[in-house]
């Protein structure tokens, strides 16, 4: 009948009518920036506003970046950032695992994501390329700043401190390093060019240069206190104050002409650290060349630095000479392969020296049983506003040295996943399903990698010697904490979220009351109560390790959570999905099982990527309870006396790393709404 | 006769039995009164069209055949089995009826081939080959075989409500029950639909089908019956029931309709 009709009409439409262009002002940039930046003046106004707000901060942080942070912090305390205090012999097994985490991740992105284009293959390996060449350009363009040394014997008080030169400073040498010395007469010219004196300097240098600041400072204040007593509008009462605070100022000692800095020759000897025999001498004069040591080997060297005649101080201007870190701590008994001892157990001693991380553990050096003091981190502070070079050479560059390799090696497992999934593919996939292979190995190693992760951690039994999870710390226990929780709080809140929609009372009351409890404690006080409750119900329970009792804790904890998200799923899911269950006969455990339970879990994964990205960060918490997770291990981090006072650069450090696995985690969740039926499913009829 | 059935239980029905027998039907939603002494016997390869006004309940009555909905009170006998609370006979009159959905009530999260296969598979146990062998041979029946790889979003209406007969016939039903299957659909999906369903009448299947198609219970309808209030006012062949209906209620709903 329809059919018939058609042919009665005179005009059938079969094509689509043509399309014109749009105007030119519609589409294209100059439109997006016009009608999204600048489309009224209070958009102009938030536009403006917006970006200087955006370059305030950035600004702001560069300069205390570059200039002000101690980046040594970050650089130095890597491994306990990374993994705590885990035994050196497991670090192996963790580096397994992350290769393992990353072959899965390159196989997961065959199986799910699209295809890599040519350009991100490029740009990975440019940025690869950059992270190897960067390093060793700025060590070649860019020398590591140089260190100010005072030798003398002119004592030099500052306020009720007397202070003098030592005479002996043990260094950290590398074979082939230059050391030079010469005396630093730029610096000495006058109060103002000593004002200057930054870059690495040792604890007198730096008296100096201080003492020299605040004359200049007292200097300029008395000053402006004569200036405004010349003047003629002053009252009674503020020229009697002005009067007073001058009395009361005294008139500083300038530096330069209280010590007689710079006018001797200093002899100077550099020492080899064992046996303290000479290796080289020279007799700095005033104005004179440069003495330069090639050092023959790695190992401790002491610089010996006197005035040759007289008495004064001479402030050397050195390179060479690092800032060095002294670690100490007890290393268990260590055996290899057959069973023999490595090492034997005990305290280890290791001086790092900190601009490349070499580690020494010779003893240091001494002079008749005397220890010859070092050039700590503490007392060999960089001093002043860093400039960039000095921020590139010290900081930068090492950061990039220390990435290189960990970043070429997981890149190469992730590439080498990739290549596997489409490999699997091309072999072994159906026509009708390309990438059925890949999917099902991905699949399999994922659920595989925490079990994985676990044995690799925590060891089993003969074949892999147990950790001990006291050691656990960094980001190792945080992962481990947080995939624990969500693993083990997974089957633990569908559940619970089946009972609270579960018709049966008493099952129904149970879980509403378990959810409800937990929901109304904080995480904290869960957390407390495995740590410190449950060992007084049972004597036994204090003997599992604080790590394990915090991931009880965190399963408990966000079961409850990941029960209300999953049963709000479960809700939205119409009628009719079980209706049409039924009526093909499904019976009601297969009707969760491939009908309402998926769609609720697909429905809700937004929220639950949201909880576990909140499980991931509030595992923070279990710092409290005394365990070193990526938290806690910064806390320890700046209670070190080297590191005193540099809580901004660790905390900013941790923060970054949070940052980038959060943002990994909704990424994915983002790949995963998006894939499969989550296209169809966005507009469900 | 409704005596000699319920005694000879499951035994194999004859062709001159009916194949869904229901005797005095009495359900209440609340205190509400849905279905009141509502008797009807199909027998097989009989379509039957049930009309009515909303809320008549005629949905319910359908609904109540393959126990979506609970009768309290009469009796619901389906291919020799008597609808209880026993769990068994239920599953087991499910796998004998298929039912299509006003709202299709396909599943989302699975392809159409996933759709179609996932109850011969799971309560059937049919191995993978032969559930799919025959989604593919239903779905070129109701004229949509490629289609099977995408899922039922990315589907129009008339498509997917196919889907979902191609879904509930992959059981290999004795009985369908149509609940409104083209109300949702846009006019020009309807007819597409309704083709279906006149071939598979023509098949000989059994069909109880709730619906407002005039033309369609005209043309393939064996009986019509006429729902109001919960109970059915009156019943015939289609030449009857649209040319000699007694009732006036009957005849009220007819002259608004046609």
């Amino acid at each position: 009948m329809a059919a018939s009709n058609q042919s009665k009409h005179n005009i059938v439409y079969f094509e689509e009518p043509p399309t014109k262009a749009p105007p030119l002002l519609a589409v294209g940039p100059l439109a997006w920036i016009r009608d999204n930046l600048f489309s009224s003046w209070l958009d102009a106004i938030l536009t403006f506003l917006g970006i200087a707000f955006i370059i305030a901060i950035i600004t702001t942080f560069l300069q205390w970046s570059i200039g002000d942070a101690n980046w040594f912090a970050v650089l130095f305390n890597m491994r306990q950032f990374m993994v705590g205090r885990l035994e050196v012999l497991a670090e192996w097994r963790v580096a397994v695992l992350v290769l393992i985490v990353a072959f899965a991740s390159g196989l997961a992105w065959a199986a799910w994501s699209a295809r890599i284009s040519r350009m991100v293959i490029v740009a990975t390996a440019v940025i690869i390329a950059l992270i190897f060449v960067i390093p060793p350009i700025i060590s070649a363009v860019v020398p590591l700043p140089g260190a100010y040394l005072v030798a003398g014997n002119q004592s030099v008080s500052a306020g009720s401190l007397t202070q003098v030169a030592q005479d002996q400073l043990a260094f950290v040498g590398r074979s082939g390093d230059k050391v030079t010395f010469r005396i630093a007469d730029e610096i000495a010219v006058n109060d103002q060019s000593l004002e200057n004196l930054f870059s690495f300097s040792d604890n007198l240098a730096n008296t100096l240069r201080a003492t020299a600041a605040t004359g200049l400072a007292t200097h300029v204040r008395i000053d402006e206190i004569n200036a405004l007593l010349a003047s003629e509008d002053l009252t009674e009462r503020q020229r009697t104050n002005l009067e007073n605070e001058l009395g009361r100022i005294e008139p500083p000692l300038t530096v330069t002409e209280t010590y007689s800095i710079n006018q001797l020759p200093v002899l100077v000897r550099v020492l080899e650290g064992a046996t303290l025999e000479p290796l080289a001498e020279a007799t700095l004069e005033p104005g004179g060349d440069v003495f330069s040591v090639t050092l023959p080997s790695d190992g401790w060297y002491v610089v010996e630095k006197t005035m040759a005649e007289g008495e004064g101080l001479a402030i050397l201007d050195t390179t060479g000479i690092y800032p060095i870190l002294h670690r100490s701590f007890t290393r268990g008994e260590e055996l290899g392969e057959g069973g023999e001892v490595v090492s034997e157990a005990g305290r280890v001693e290791q001086f790092v020296r900190m601009t490349d991380n070499y580690v020494l553990e010779a003893p240091q050096p001494s002079n008749n049983g005397t220890d010859i003091p070092y050039s700590t981190i503490i007392e060999f502070k960089y001093r002043g506003l860093r400039p960039l070079g000095d921020y590139l050479s010290l900081f930068f560059g090492p950061l990039l040295a220390m990435l290189s390799t960990p970043v070429l090696v997981i890149v190469i497992a992730i590439a080498l996943g990739y290549t596997a999934g489409l490999l699997a593919d091309s072999l072994f996939s159906p026509a009708e399903k390309p990438r059925k292979a890949s999917q099902q190995s991905a699949t399999w190693l994922l659920i595989a990698t925490p079990a994985l992760m676990f044995i690799l951690v925590a060891g089993v039994g003969d074949i892999l010697p147990l950790t001990d999870p006291r050691r656990w710390g960094g980001l190792l226990l945080t992962m481990m904490l947080t995939v624990v929780g969500i693993i083990g709080s997974f089957p633990i809140g569908v559940l619970l979220a089946l009972g609270r929609r579960s018709s049966l009372p008493v099952v129904k009351l149970v879980c509403t009351l378990y959810i409800e409890l937990v929901r109304g404690v904080p995480f904290i006080s869960v957390l407390f109560m495995g740590a410190l409750l449950l060992p007084l119900t049972n004597p036994a329970l204090s003997e599992v390790p604080g790590a394990y009792r915090a991931m009880i804790a965190t399963i408990i904890f966000s079961a409850a959570y990941l029960a209300e998200n999953v049963r709000g799923g479960l809700q939205s899911i119409p009628p009719g999905q079980e209706e049409a269950a039924k009526a093909i006969g499904l019976n009601g455990l297969q009707t969760i099982m491939f009908i309402t339970l998926p769609q609720a879990l697909r429905a809700v994964i937004p929220a639950l990527v949201g909880m576990f990205i909140g499980l991931f960060k509030d595992t923070s918490l279990v710092a409290i309870v005394g365990l070193i997770d990526l938290t806690g291990i910064t806390n320890a981090v700046v209670a070190q006396t080297e590191f005193l006072g540099d809580r901004r650069e660790a905390f900013l450090f941790i923060s970054i790393i949070y940052f980038v696995f959060s943002y990994v985690m909704s990424y994915v969740s983002r790949r995963i709404e998006a894939s499969g039926a989550g296209a169809a499913m966005a507009k469900r009829i | 006769m409704s005596e000699s059935l319920v005694e000879q239980g499951a035994v194999t029905q004859m062709a001159d039995e009916p194949i869904i027998f229901c005797q005095n039907v009495n359900k209440w939603f609340g205190e509400f009164h849905v279905l009141r002494d509502v008797s009807l016997e199909v027998m097989p390869k009989e379509v039957v069209v049930i009309l009515g006004p909303s809320g008549s309940g005629k949905s319910t009555f359908i609904r109540c055949i393959n126990r979506l909905e609970e009768h309290q009170e009469g009796q619901i006998i389906v291919d020799g089995m008597e609808l209880t609370h026993d769990v068994r006979n239920i599953a087991a009159i499910r796998r004998e009826i298929g039912m299509v959905f006003q709202q299709f009530n396909l599943f989302p999260h699975k392809t159409v081939l996933e759709n179609i296969t996932l109850g011969p598979m799971k309560v059937r146990h049919w191995p993978r080959d032969r559930a799919e062998a025959k989604a593919q041979e239903l779905l070129n029946r109701v004229g949509i075989p490629e289609q099977a790889a995408k899922y039922p979003g990315q589907l129009s209406g008339g498509q997917q409500q196919r889907v979902a007969i191609a879904r509930a016939l992959a059981m290999e039903p004795k009985i369908m029950l149509f609940d409104e299957p083209t109300s949702a659909l846009d006019p020009e999906m309807i007819k597409e639909v309704l083709d279906v369903m006149k071939e598979l009448a023509r098949s000989g299947m059994t069909m109880l089908v709730v619906t407002h198609e005039m033309g369609f219970a005209r043309e393939v309808a064996d009986r019509v019956i006429f729902f109001d209030h919960g109970r059915i006012v009156e019943q015939g062949t289609p030449d009857y029931f649209f040319e000699e209906a007694q009732h006036e209620r009957t005849k009220l709903f007819l002259s608004q309709i046609l």
